[in-house]
């Protein structure tokens, strides 16, 4: 954490009214700081996914209890408070919602690089049953909902592993 | 159960990109001055117990800011705690605040939200750490955006109902033309629907005028039981007592996706309303009700509001807003203050500011260019993330 003394605020300019409540309060100063973390950060029970990535395999997560299919896994099926099984799926699905991002949050390196706009997709992967967000890469194609699409694989280097995939056209 | 809670007294200021003069601490002050000055108070004497309501500890820099704030305003040494529900922060904690009080834990509570989340960290800076209240394993690490899944919801929409951009254009228009006649609204705008249409793209459909504001406010509400306010605070008398006499709270799955097959609309608000309505005593809410702030962190989120709120069949929210149901004239004036887009939305203070508005309303205080005639029942609804978290409140003048 750093400080650095960055600006007197002027507002002596304002039209203040004869009796100011704060009258003894009208210089203000702004300073900048600055805050950044490093985290040492457990995917914990998802981790698997994240693993075979590398592997160029997608796995979700299948609950015996209830045959509910999750991709993103879910450790714990919320429905029955069950420990899941991992399920491969053929990385195959269709498109079902989109949209076209022009700004980027920057979130990580990753998400820095990326080239927009980009298009945040919702894909139902086939034998899943809820859809899975990722970025799909379908530069000057016409999207439509049912489009077909897999997963595209890369061997990295990655600053988050959920880099190791992203959408394609089928 | 005892009868519902009143509102004994409100302040707020004025909203605005940046209160450069004002630290958060500031901010409070100002909005409580303001109470004081309403509810014709010089103090917080006999004030029991105090709710600390903001959504961030990063844009501030500072953790534990609700025992802070709760001491700036001299609170102390009565009790206080701090709620938190992103978006619906201010209206959950007016929420656990109506508990407070029919629970008998006090008669009166000091509920005072606030924010900064305008100009004081950079609108990059902003956007991540928005980012990291979606599911960060997931969502924000592939860079998705909130922009972005309200954008795939309002798509689904248009493609399950035929909703169009010119919908979602009315009420982003509308809003802003509200805020004109509100004098703490943030960025009133006399726009067109096609001003809204030819701004430029944030995440499509969505552009930059379908998006609500970052803002820099603070607000409050004294609710108490009636004798409590009649015992106390010397402006109730004044004016036709307004009960608090609705609550209801849903949520629903975090991401988007494990919601499928449900993703046009916000299954978390449908049963907070049904369960608002059940303990108001409202069956027909669109007759019933006079005057609502709705939850338009982006401007087609009112059209799906509209439907989750049971006002209209779903997928028909598109052409009745269009059709004016819910401008100022229309059946059911919604968003008189401005709402998110117009007044602005810190976020700590944005489900208190629309209990004002609606406070306001039921008294008829408000600006007769957008006071709603002989308003009786007012509603709030207010979100977190894509409504992972929703709450209504519903409020009822009782002359």
């Amino acid at each position: 954490m750093s400080d650095k003394v960055s600006s007197l605020i002027d507002i002596t300019e304002r039209d203040w009214s004869a009796d100011d409540f704060w009258e003894n309060f009208r210089q203000i100063e702004r300073i900048t700081l600055e805050l950044s973390q490093r985290y040492h950060y457990s995917l914990g029970k998802q981790s698997r996914f994240f693993i075979e990535l590398a592997n160029r395999r997608f796995f979700a997560t299948a609950c015996a209890g209830c045959g509910q299919v999750y991709a993103p896994p879910r450790p714990l099926c919320p429905a029955c408070l069950q420990p899941s099984e991992w399920r491969e799926l053929t990385g195959e699905g269709s498109l079902e919602t989109w949209s076209t991002l022009h700004f980027s949050p920057g979130t990580n390196a990753d998400v820095a690089a990326l080239q927009r706009p980009y298009v945040l997709a919702y894909v139902l992967l086939d034998g899943a049953d809820t859809l899975f967000p990722h970025l799909l890469r379908a530069e000057g194609l016409c999207l439509r909902r049912g489009l077909r699409v897999r997963v595209a694989y890369n061997d990295g280097p990655v600053s988050h592993p959920i880099h190791l995939m992203c959408f394609v056209p089928a | 159960m005892p009868s519902a809670p009143v509102i004994a007294a409100v302040g707020c200021t004025k909203i605005a990109s940046e209160h450069r003069d004002c630290n958060i601490r500031d901010l409070l002050a100002d909005a409580l001055l303001d109470l004081l000055a309403d509810a014709g108070l010089d103090g917080l004497d006999a004030v029991e117990h105090g709710l600390a309501s903001y959504e961030s500890d990063h844009f501030n820099m500072q953790m534990t800011l609700g025992a802070i704030l709760h001491d700036t305003i001299g609170m102390t040494p009565k009790p206080g705690v701090r709620i938190e529900g992103g978006g619906a922060t201010g209206a959950l904690a007016l929420r656990t605040a109506w508990a407070h009080i029919q629970s008998g834990l006090c008669d009166s509570i000091l509920v005072y939200g606030v924010e900064k989340n305008g100009r004081g960290l950079s609108s990059r800076t902003a956007n991540q750490l928005f980012a990291l209240s979606a599911d960060v394993d997931w969502e924000t690490a592939i860079g998705g955006t909130y922009t972005g899944f309200y954008a795939a919801m309002m798509r689904a929409h248009m493609a399950q109902y035929g909703t169009r951009e010119e919908h979602f254009a009315h009420v982003a228009a509308r809003n802003r033309r509200n805020a004109a006649f509100n004098p703490i609204a943030q960025k009133p705008m006399n726009i067109s629907i096609e001003d809204v249409l030819r701004s430029r793209p944030v995440a499509e459909p969505y552009k930059l005028l379908d998006c609500s504001l970052l803002s820099d406010g603070a607000a409050c509400i004294l609710l108490a039981s009636e004798a409590w306010a009649r015992e106390h605070v010397p402006a109730f008398e004044s004016r036709p007592p307004v009960f608090f006499t609705g609550t209801g709270c849903g949520t629903d799955t975090m991401r988007l996706g494990d919601r499928y097959p449900h993703i046009t609309n916000f299954r978390a608000k449908q049963t907070a309303a049904q369960a608002a309505y059940a303990m108001a005593g409202i069956g027909d809410p669109l007759r019933e009700i006079d005057v609502a702030e709705l939850y338009d962190s982006y401007s087609g989120v009112e059209i799906q509001a509209v439907e989750d709120l049971g006002w209209v069949q779903r997928g028909e929210g598109g052409t009745a807003v269009a059709g004016g149901t819910f401008d100022l004239d229309g059946a059911l004036p919604v968003n008189t203050s401005g709402g998110l887009l117009g007044r602005g939305a810190p976020v700590g203070a944005t489900g208190i500011l629309q209990a004002i508005e609606v406070a306001q309303q039921l008294w008829g205080l408000v600006d007769e260019r957008r006071q709603v005639a002989d308003a009786v029942r007012g509603l709030t609804d207010t979100h977190a993330g894509i409504a992972s978290i929703s709450v209504v409140n519903i409020f009822e003048r009782r002359d």
